[in-house]
């Protein structure tokens, strides 16, 4: 029979999971905006919209102190991070296309050098998946092989069942030790009738057709075509769960300060300027080309994987809208 | 003025109207890239999604004769004339469709000299409003989904143009929101103002496209890139944050035309447009100035009377 | 010497940005006549008050100033003509920004000081010096130098908004 937890169990699930000392973080309403955020109390968690930035922000915050430093008795002291500190945490009320982000980005924190501050966060998380009822015309999860009900990079995923309550699968241990610890507050139902997940507005991408094509065509004016109105803002970058450069910069004066890893976006002019002038990606088609590139080619050589979610975010942010679905599946009809 | 006469003022506009709008844009832009009179012209064409639409920079008539105009063509396109960004200009004189609140920036950048009124060819739209970013976009605007912005405007029936498509149209009786938001936030105590933005800055994620839209910001160095020296922190927390905000408002303040630009592409919502407005209304109660009614040479910033007042310094 | 000098439990730090040719010299003036003023006050020189950037007023602020004082020559002696009257205008609109946001305009002083002013000089110092004394630190410019996103935070003890204090852990075990 499949488990299952009522909606109050869930919010009282959260509740336990604070009492516990970790931090619990999830959807929740920040002004007008939803976002992910710790949460006080399991009344807070507001499943009824995507959050406006991705949940990578998890492990991968928007600005952190990776080191700072202090000039004592005309010596200077650096002092690191004690990671050891970072505190456990569970991410509840993530859809697909946000809980499949960690499981993309693993790759690249974890490959040539181990990102510990990445890695930490990362390791000390639980992250409880819950199925996707309600998409929009900027969704568009299924075309670049995710579904409203995948399970990656859950550790315990729900899915939302007619009567209110949530059908629970634990994919990963963690999961599993999540629903052990607090097995009190799940039950079991007789049938799981599953509501409707939500529809794409978009059709299945030939991601490997895709790839091919561009592996031909860095240089094509369908470039400057698509992103002739880029206006070379990180709104797109940012709030996406994959996209995960940065930038580090020691903030502070000659006698303290800190030393801060920060997000960064290939669409600003900045990005690739060299300390002589000198800007490889001197123009905005060229920036946007490096970000198809690198999502659907350049990621994919490396690491196998697609590193989109198709959560449609950027879609529904750009000031000029530009529409990354509608740019693959351009790019996905073509013959050559 | 004849536009003011016949006024017509309803609750909702009809989807034909934008149609006639679209018609007259679409006739009037392949003209002038047929007779040569213009090498380009940027306009909105549609998105993939149902009420979406984008900027385009077209250059045949072909292409013309797909230009739109509906409440969804948000952007302030003159962003694309400022150097920095694209340097359409390069190619000759540019045909552009502009709304009212898009032609103050137009203005603006005249006075600023960074375009010539000869360059372009103004294709203005006689404007009822545009959606709010994320309200509904359903056939047409109305109370519940216009702009903010749009709220108060005053610049529904642009003048000066090349060619206005479009006659005399508005919504009547919309509650000047912005405005009792910015009266609310004078009336409260300067711990809760401070708090009130300390809340709104914080949620910034420093990704610029405040900046980006902006037609006046079309600095080829932004101070807020430097960090040799530093003068405000590149690193998106929220003394950065507030630091970077309060700079832009003040560098904005005298050249800002109201298009709200900035606070529609804000991703996280922050009223950015309060600010410039208050700059506006400020700048307009001491030195009786108004940005964008027409091109000139000096902002209330950069000029000065010797009985300016001085009641603030000791 | 200074036998009447007053203990205080708050000396406040104030940044004043003068013109070369007026304020700093009406402040050396000062100086040299040997009239007192608080030490709280540190001056930095610039070539005239249109060369003072608003940012200047906000990083003074950020990086722990209590107080700001901008001073200048009086409309009419600006060494480079119009300086003076330019920056009267620009610090009109900037005092209104910070007004809005939420900044205590108390801590904010603009001045005329001519070199020949030394008086001057030392009752705007003073003044000011005593005002922002009484008004305590300039908390929040400061706070917000300490803050961090949440995401970024190494312990639970620093995550905002979690609250976990024992009245909390007795509600939730009724659960």
């Amino acid at each position: 029979m499949p488990q299952i937890i009522t909606e109050q169990n869930l919010r009282n699930l959260i509740d336990l999971l604070v009492k516990e000392s970790k931090v619990v973080v999830g959807p929740k309403q920040a002004d007008s905006v939803v976002l992910y955020q710790p949460l006080a109390a399991g009344s807070e968690l507001t499943l009824d919209s995507l959050p406006r930035r991705s949940a990578k922000e998890l492990f991968f915050p928007i600005c952190e102190n990776i080191l700072s430093y202090q000039r004592l008795d005309g010596k200077m002291q650096v002092t690191d991070v004690d990671r050891s500190r970072f505190p456990e945490t569970v991410l509840i009320g993530a859809p697909p296309c946000d809980a499949a982000s960690p499981a993309i980005l693993d790759a690249v924190f974890s490959w040539d050098y181990n990102d510990e501050f990445y890695l930490e966060r990362r390791r000390k998380s639980t992250i409880v998946g819950i199925a996707c009822t309600q998409g929009d015309d900027a969704c568009f999860c299924t075309a670049v092989g995710l579904a409203p009900d995948t399970d990656t990079g859950s550790d315990l995923f729900l899915t939302p069942l007619k009567d209110g309550s949530y059908a629970c699968k634990a994919v990963t241990e963690k999961g599993k030790a999540l629903v052990d610890a607090h097995a009190r507050l799940f039950g079991e139902a007789a049938s799981a009738d599953a509501a409707p997940f939500a529809e794409q507005g978009t059709e299945k991408l030939d991601l490997v057709k895709i790839k091919k094509w561009l592996e031909g065509h860095f240089e094509d004016p369908l470039w400057e075509k698509i992103s002739d109105i880029c206006v070379g803002c990180g709104s797109c970058a940012f709030i996406c769960p994959a996209c995960h450069c940065f930038d580090i910069n020691d903030e502070g004066s000659t006698e303290q300060g800190s030393r801060r890893k920060h997000w960064d976006a290939c669409g600003f002019s900045k990005f690739t300027n060299h300390a002589s002038g000198h800007n490889p990606r001197d123009v905005q088609n060229k920036r946007y080309r490096n970000r198809i590139m690198h999502k659907f080619k350049y990621y994919d050589d490396k690491f196998g994987r697609t590193l989109c979610t198709g959560c449609g975010r950027c879609v529904r942010a750009c000031p000029v809208g530009i529409d990354i679905a509608e740019i693959l599946s351009t790019i996905n009809a073509k013959q050559d | 003025m004849n536009a003011k006469a016949n006024k017509n003022q309803s609750s909702c506009i009809e989807p034909s109207y934008y149609q006639a709008v679209t018609q007259a844009i679409r006739t009037q832009a392949v003209q002038v890239l047929k007779d040569g009179t213009v090498a380009g012209v940027v306009g909105y064409l549609p998105g993939r999604r149902k009420g979406t639409a984008r900027p385009a920079l077209i250059t045949t008539p072909e292409e013309a004769e797909k230009l739109i105009f509906s409440p969804a063509c948000v952007n302030n396109l003159s962003v694309y004339l400022t150097k920095s960004k694209k340097g359409v200009l390069k190619q000759g004189r540019i045909g552009i469709v502009a709304k009212g609140c898009d032609m103050r920036a137009l203005a603006g950048l005249m006075g600023e000299s960074q375009i010539k009124r000869e360059d372009l060819f103004i294709i203005a739209v006689d404007c009822a409003g545009v959606y709010g970013s994320r309200a509904e976009r359903s056939e047409s605007v109305t109370e519940a989904n216009i702009a903010r912005k749009c709220h108060e405007c005053t610049v529904h029936h642009p003048e000066g143009a090349d060619f206005v498509a479009g006659a005399a149209t508005e919504l009547s009786g919309l509650t000047p929101l912005e405005a009792e938001e910015m009266a609310r936030i004078e009336a409260l105590p300067q711990a809760e103002r401070w708090a009130f933005w300390k809340e709104h800055f914080s949620r910034c994620i420093r990704c610029m496209a405040c900046r980006q839209v902006c037609p006046f910001c079309y600095c080829e160095q932004c101070l807020c890139d430097k960090n040799r020296p530093q003068a405000v922190e590149n690193s998106p927390r929220p003394a950065g944050n507030t630091a970077w905000h309060i700079v832009r408002a003040m560098h904005l303040a005298g050249r800002c035309g109201g298009c709200a630009e900035c606070e529609r592409v804000c991703p996280m919502d922050i009223p950015l447009n309060l600010l410039n407005r208050r700059m506006a209304k400020e700048l307009k109660e001491l030195y009786d100035y108004e940005a964008g009614l027409a091109p000139a040479e000096k902002g209330p910033l950069n000029q000065y009377k010797e009985d300016d007042d001085q009641s603030f310094i000791k | 010497m200074h036998a009447e000098a007053k203990q205080h439990d708050f000396e406040p730090k104030i940044v004043a940005f003068v013109c070369t040719w007026c304020t700093y010299a009406g402040a050396d003036l000062a100086g040299t006549s040997r009239m007192q003023y608080p030490a709280n006050v540190r001056v930095l020189k610039f070539p005239c008050t249109g060369r003072i950037d608003p940012v200047f007023i906000l990083r003074a602020f950020q990086k722990g100033a209590d107080g700001v004082l901008v001073s200048g020559c009086h409309p009419g002696d600006c060494h480079y003509m119009a300086g003076n009257f330019h920056a009267r205008r620009r610090f009109a609109a900037f005092r209104a920004l910070l007004d809005f946001v939420g900044v205590d305009l108390h801590r904010l002083q603009f001045s005329w000081v001519s070199a020949a002013e030394g008086g001057k000089w030392v009752e705007v110092v003073t003044e000011l010096t005593e005002r922002v004394r009484a008004m305590g630190p300039m908390l929040e410019f400061k706070s917000l130098e300490h803050e961090e996103q949440w995401s970024a935070f190494q312990a639970m003890a620093d995550v905002p908004g979690v609250v976990n204090t024992p009245e909390l852990k007795e509600a939730y075990d009724k659960i």
